[in-house]
């Protein structure tokens, strides 16, 4: 292979202080094959243009936070290799479904709140008491809910949910794989709080279950099944709750 | 209210997933092979064919755990559409109107499930 | 904060990716699954208004354009039924201890044996 070899990028552009729309602009790049996305824009920012802005640190598919629309894919660019896309020009946008901050950096306010509202930690009621020891769990027991836990916050399957994009009030295929995960933890007690978010009007129910978000996930926690079984959980609680209204004694 | 600031009382929507989700299974299980009976092995252009065709129906209609099977099929079958139907036009569009599309897809449900019942008796 | 860049979805957000189609077609099934069950409950109203009416109707149902109506009310119905199914082991996992039960295993226990099941019957019923 020559070495003058190169790739073209076409990054999405936009300073809010001097731009009004975004804009897009084209970047030749040395081609590699071991290359992925995620080194040709480090090669831009710090060979060709300062300005660029964009998010990255372990390069690995750990942090989760190098995700971007990769030719309109959500994908982590450090696992997106430029061999998969030459000769071809790449087209690289902040991941949709977000507020533009800068460049190719999203607003991840929004999404931090949703994951906060689905009290993503172990809730307990005797939460002083450690005089009985740790809380055992059986590896059938950890088995429930272990792929829900591999989440890396990458927020890929937000850009890939159309609900997302839709309807403000749902959580979204993260949070409420999240939550999910909580509730089926074995040494958890918190399952009738949680509900109490999940079960509010699109907070859950508005997913229809397209399945993206579980296509477009690195680390395979399939956050479409996750909901699937928390809305049937959340059905029992509300027929539960029907059955027998709060505060009716017991 | 929660961190997001998002109202934390439950919502019927819970209710309605139900009926859709049940709707899903039976739906999935029967319905093909309803169209097959209904649709293509008892109409007949011949009169005679018809008429026991006809006859055939009213038999196996006429029993009443076949009544039975058939008003939680068809009943749940309904409100599996006017869930999805609801959805699509929110999908479409109408997403502002989401509670007000309940009515004409869930009550469309309910009337067609109140006809059918009325009908099964009949027979 | 002021200087962020929305970006907004078309109407035809559906279009934006192949699987948002797919979803739509299967969400759209629903339309062909509704027109075909008020047919069948009018099938069985003219059951109920007496064997010479049902006649007449299973006469009439019989012409072109009920059959292609069926036939299109048939493939949008096995299209809902391979779709759920598709769905099954994502939404109802079923564990064995530690080890989750395979995704075709479960839908062939939780789907397609019941499925191919109660179609033999329905047919039986009906042809014997």
């Amino acid at each position: 292979m020559p070495d003058n070899e190169t790739i073209t990028l076409e990054l999405f552009r936009y300073h809010p202080e001097t731009d009004s729309e975004p804009r897009f602009q084209s970047y030749d790049v040395p081609y590699d094959e071991d290359w992925v996305v995620l080194d040709a824009i480090n090669w831009i920012k710090d060979y060709v243009d300062g300005s660029v802005t964009h998010r990255w640190s372990c390069r690995m598919g750990v942090c989760g936070s190098c995700g971007m629309m990769v030719n309109g894919e959500p994908k982590l660019t450090c696992a997106a290799f430029l061999k998969n896309y030459y000769p071809f020009p790449i087209k690289v946008e902040p991941l949709v479904n977000f507020p533009v901050e800068r460049d190719l950096v999203v607003d991840m306010e929004g999404f931090m709140d949703k994951l906060q509202d689905v009290k993503p930690y172990i809730i307990r009621d005797d939460v002083n008491d450690t005089s009985g020891g740790e809380y055992r769990q059986s590896p059938a027991e950890l088995a429930q809910y272990k792929q829900y836990s591999m989440c890396i916050n990458c927020m890929l399957c937000y850009s890939a949910c159309p609900v997302v994009g839709h309807e403000d009030e749902f959580l979204g295929p993260a949070a409420l794989a999240l939550g999910h995960r909580y509730n089926k933890d074995s040494r958890d007690q918190g399952q009738s709080e949680r509900l109490e978010v999940m079960l509010s009007s699109e907070a859950m129910w508005g997913c229809t279950f397209v399945g993206e978000c579980s296509v477009v996930c690195p680390k395979h926690v399939d956050p479409a099944g996750a909901i699937q079984q928390a809305k049937a959980m959340g059905a029992q609680e509300y027929f539960k709750r029907f059955v027998m209204p709060k505060g009716a004694g017991v | 209210m929660s961190a997001g600031g998002r109202p934390t009382r439950p919502s019927g929507e819970a209710f309605w997933w139900a009926l859709f989700s049940g709707g899903g299974v039976m739906a999935a299980i029967f319905v093909p092979a309803f169209i097959l009976v209904t649709g293509f092995l008892l109409p007949s252009a011949d009169a005679a064919a018809a008429a026991e065709g006809a006859a055939r129906l009213a038999t196996i209609a006429g029993w009443w755990p076949v009544k039975l099977v058939l008003l939680g099929v068809i009943t749940l079958s309904l409100f599996l559409c006017a869930h999805r139907i609801r959805h699509t036009l929110m999908d479409f569009g109408m997403r502002r109107h989401a509670g007000l599309l309940k009515l004409p897809c869930y009550g469309g449900a309910l009337a067609g499930s109140v006809w059918l019942a009325l009908v099964l008796w009949g027979i | 904060m002021s200087g962020q860049y929305h970006r907004s979805h078309s109407r035809a957000w559906f279009m934006e990716r192949p699987a948002y189609i797919r979803f739509m077609i299967r969400e759209l099934t629903s339309f062909f699954m509704a027109a075909y069950l008020i047919v069948l409950i009018i099938t069985l109203a003219k059951v109920g208004a007496g064997e010479a009416a049902a006649a007449e109707w299973l006469q009439a149902l019989s012409g072109t354009g009920w059959k292609v109506a069926h036939a299109v009310a048939l493939a949008a119905a096995v299209w809902h039924t391979i779709t759920f199914f598709a769905a099954v082991p994502q939404a109802m996992p079923i564990y064995i201890g530690e080890d989750r039960l395979p995704a075709p295993i479960a839908k062939i226990v939780m789907g397609y044996g019941p499925w191919l099941t109660v179609t033999a019957v329905i047919l039986w019923g009906v042809l014997r």
